[in-house]
């Protein structure tokens, strides 16, 4: 009956430190001791929480009949266990030493089973690392029947060194099975609490993972369409709901172009940064973090807006150059939580790699329409100097017709540049043709001849800008520039059931696919314009009998409504 | 002196470089043509010392023209062109005279010069491909056309010039010489004045006379001289 009451103080006891580990287990310095391999301030941590362990096992020992049970020894296992065999070994001498100076009967042989302790956790620390049996390690029954050892081990030391031995006898016979069962089953709790404690740990950062997942999946390609006030406003709500935070906000070098949270009835949209921290992460391209303890925080805009904390986060474009910032506040009674502060860095990074793939996207596209544009500014380097050398003869034979080819140039170039609008009357387009053919009329003189049937009807109808002249350039150069006799150019301009009809036919028939020369891709990105202003059933189409004719026709809607 | 020849299918480019040439009283314009068949007819027939050659003109440019000129006419070459990159590295690379329309008078006086004082032989094989001709021109019917090679029976070479016959027997005249045809296609000689298309070969007639002939494949004859017949059966394996 006795040794059951001793087993129960004993448990007691043992209450005592699991709640400790409890407590422990609540803050952030018993992740670092369920790792393996510790730093050395995580080692010195690791000695002194445990050394504490023992001296407090010592401390709150139990008398009983001038014999004291304790739980030193779970202190020193823990030790060795957690630290390995050096950390093992001090905290072993720590409370060895300690009990040591308590005096009594079992002085010696209580030191010597302590340091013995600490060096067996140790011990065994080492060989399940090396064996790579990790887990084996934190296993509570394991560490039970290695205290369990431990204690065996201090009950033989005692018989051993111990005097009078009759005593010690008495000693074991009382505290042995009582110490053997608490100090196990204490040790294996112990363990149990920290255990359970990183399972919710990993169930936190699984949770983490998973709201930045679904974050990163909500926010996918939102800003790739542009970095702009509606698309910034969309991705603030998805951060805002899915972080839980007193407010959103996302800027770009100047001004706010999202806030959605607390306080969003002043902090508007449109207007310009105020905050002293948003504009410091701009210059620094550093994280600004505000916590209203340590670095206060007030907001800029009102004296009395609830937001208490900020995190302002510079979002990095092109060349790690800063496009803007995300902000993220708590308000004024809420601390702004570490997950959220990194899933808000996280988030920047994202979110700048998206607007950073929108801005190439759109670079591309202006890409292909500043292509267009040079295809349409690039004059036909064969058709300039020709010209030019046309020029130079009929200066010396006609003043007349020498002014009004150069003005047929000048009209040529000059709507060869100017042309910003991206349709144009089909009488525009004529003229501009019309300007091109009279010089190449000049230069192959009674080689070429030119029809043009366009009944004034169609005259104002609207077509994509130069989509003629390619065609035009087209029948000269693959049709008459290689005739030996006279070059026949027609423009036919009709229409079928509501389709425009616009022809331009010459008659050698030395139309070749594929040709893949810049005429050729002139000719195409015409087919291609067409297509993506009316759709499919428009564009280009070539009838080709060879020697014969090679017929260009252009098919477009007469039906103007739907213009592009 | 120098005789030279303009080819340039634009009459106003012609003009420009007569006008030009014409102020240099030691050069003497032979005939200005305006394009390649032309070209090689006068090449062929009025032996220019100089050619003015442009490179772009209708069906074959300047150059597919040098290949067709047989080598005993070939004349200096100076180029002409308005605008070609690949054709002006070229003659950079080998060095050729070449000028730039419109014609700057102070480089054509430096060019000129140069054709007065030596006549340094040009090499123009790297201009010139050797490879066999696929289209044969020809005028026939007051027009030009551009035979396929290989649609060619035969070739006879007459006092008036070179005829071509189609499968039709249809002629045609073209300016390139017998030499060169024979040469430059898979035509075979098979007399001093013909060249025949042995893929059209029907049969080879020998009469009491000790003439030969050819039977084509649409029922010509065409006469095979004893000189030529030995070659003949060589290259059919007779």
């Amino acid at each position: 009956m006795n040794e059951f009451n001793l087993v129960l103080q004993l448990l007691q006891q043992m209450c005592i430190f699991l709640v400790i580990a409890y407590l422990l287990s609540k803050t952030p310095l018993f992740i670092p001791l369920m790792q393996t391999n510790l730093h050395t301030p995580h080692k010195l941590l690791c000695f002194f929480v445990f050394s504490m362990f023992c001296i407090m096992g010592t401390y709150l020992s139990l008398d009983i009949d001038g014999s004291i049970a304790n739980t030193r020894a779970i202190g020193a296992v823990l030790g060795g266990l957690f630290g390995g065999p050096i950390i093992g070994l001090l905290v072993g001498l720590t409370g060895g030493i300690h009990r040591y100076f308590l005096g009594g009967m079992t002085a010696e042989s209580c030191m010597l089973a302590t340091i013995l302790a600490g060096l067996i956790g140790g011990i065994i620390h080492k060989k399940l690392i090396d064996k790579g049996r990790v887990n084996r390690l934190y296993n509570p029954i394991i560490v039970a029947s290695i205290v369990a050892i431990v204690e065996g081990l201090q009950m033989a030391i005692i018989l051993l060194i111990a005097k009078p031995y009759p005593d010690a006898i008495h000693l074991v016979k009382n505290i042995a099975a009582p110490m053997i069962l608490a100090n196990s089953i204490g040790a294996a709790m112990f363990m149990r609490i920290l255990l359970d404690r990183r399972a919710m740990f990993e169930k936190y950062t699984t949770a983490f993972s998973t709201r930045a997942l679904k974050i990163a999946a909500s926010t996918e390609g939102i800003l790739r369409q542009g970095f702009n006030a509606e698309n910034s406003m969309k991705v603030a709500q998805i951060i805002y709901h899915e972080l839980d935070l007193g407010a959103v906000a996302i800027t770009d070098r100047e001004k706010l172009l999202a806030f959605i949270g607390i306080g969003d009835d002043h902090h508007l949209i449109g207007t310009p940064i105020s905050s002293v921290h948003t504009w410091q992460a701009l210059k620094s391209s550093e994280v600004e973090y505000a916590d209203g303890i340590n670095i206060p925080y007030q907001c800029s805009i009102n004296k009395n807006c609830r937001l208490g904390s900020t995190l302002v986060i510079p979002l990095k474009g092109e060349n790690q150059t800063i496009i803007g910032t995300i902000k993220l506040y708590e308000a004024k009674n809420k601390l702004f939580s570490s997950m959220n502060r990194t899933l808000g860095e996280g988030i920047a990074s994202l979110l700048a790699a998206q607007i950073l793939a929108g801005q190439n996207e759109h670079y591309k596209q202006l890409l292909t329409e500043t292509e267009i544009k040079l295809l349409h500014a690039q004059v036909n380097p064969h058709f300039l100097f020709n010209a030019l050398n046309t020029l130079v003869a009929v200066i010396r034979k006609n003043d007349e017709q020498a002014c009004k080819l150069v003005q047929n140039m000048s009209t040529f170039f000059r709507k060869n540049l100017k042309r910003p609008d991206k349709v144009v009357s089909l009488k525009d387009e004529l003229e501009h043709i019309d300007a091109y053919l009279q010089i190449e009329k000049a230069r192959f003189m009674d080689r070429l001849q030119v029809e043009i049937k366009a009944s004034p009807q169609y005259l104002s109808l609207q077509l994509p800008a130069f989509s003629l002249q390619p065609l035009v350039e087209n029948a000269i150069k693959h049709g008459t520039a290689n005739l030996l006799e006279v070059g026949k150019i027609t423009i036919n301009i009709h229409h079928a059931n509501s389709n425009l009809l616009i022809d331009v036919e010459d008659n050698a028939g030395l139309y070749q696919e594929n040709k893949k020369d810049n005429q050729g891709l002139g000719m195409s990105l015409v087919h291609k314009r067409i297509q993506a202003c009316y759709g499919e059933d428009y564009g280009m189409s070539v009838e080709c009998k060879p020697s014969c004719y090679t017929r260009i026709r252009l098919t477009l809607p007469i039906n103007q409504d739907h213009l592009c | 002196m120098l005789n030279v020849i303009i080819i340039d299918d634009e009459p106003l480019a012609r003009e420009n470089l007569r006008i030009l040439l014409e102020k240099d009283s030691n050069i003497n314009i032979l005939a200005e043509v305006n394009n390649a068949i032309e070209g090689i007819h006068a090449i062929h027939h009025l032996h220019p010392d100089v050619i003015f050659l442009d490179i772009q003109m209708p069906r074959i440019n300047g150059i597919e023209m040098l290949s067709m000129i047989d080598p005993q006419y070939f004349p200096h070459v100076v180029f002409i062109t308005a605008y070609d990159e690949y054709a002006i590295k070229a003659f950079e690379e080998q060095a050729f005279d070449y000028l730039m329309k419109p014609i700057d008078p102070a480089r054509l006086n430096k060019t000129l010069q140069r054709l007065h004082q030596h006549h340094s032989p040009q090499n123009l094989t790297k201009l010139i491909t050797n490879e066999t001709f696929k289209y044969i021109p020809c005028i026939g019917h007051s027009k030009i056309y551009l035979l396929n090679a290989n649609e060619i029976y035969y070739v006879c070479s007459k006092v008036t010039g070179v005829s071509v016959f189609n499968s039709n027997n249809i002629e045609y005249f073209s300016e390139l010489t017998l030499r060169t045809l024979e040469e430059r296609t898979n035509l075979v000689r098979c007399h001093r004045q013909y060249l025949v298309n042995i893929g059209q070969l029907k049969e080879i007639n020998f009469s009491k006379e000790g003439q030969t002939e050819i039977i084509l494949t649409n029922d010509v004859a065409i006469p095979v001289s004893r000189r030529y017949l030995k070659i003949l059966k060589e290259l059919l394996q007779l």
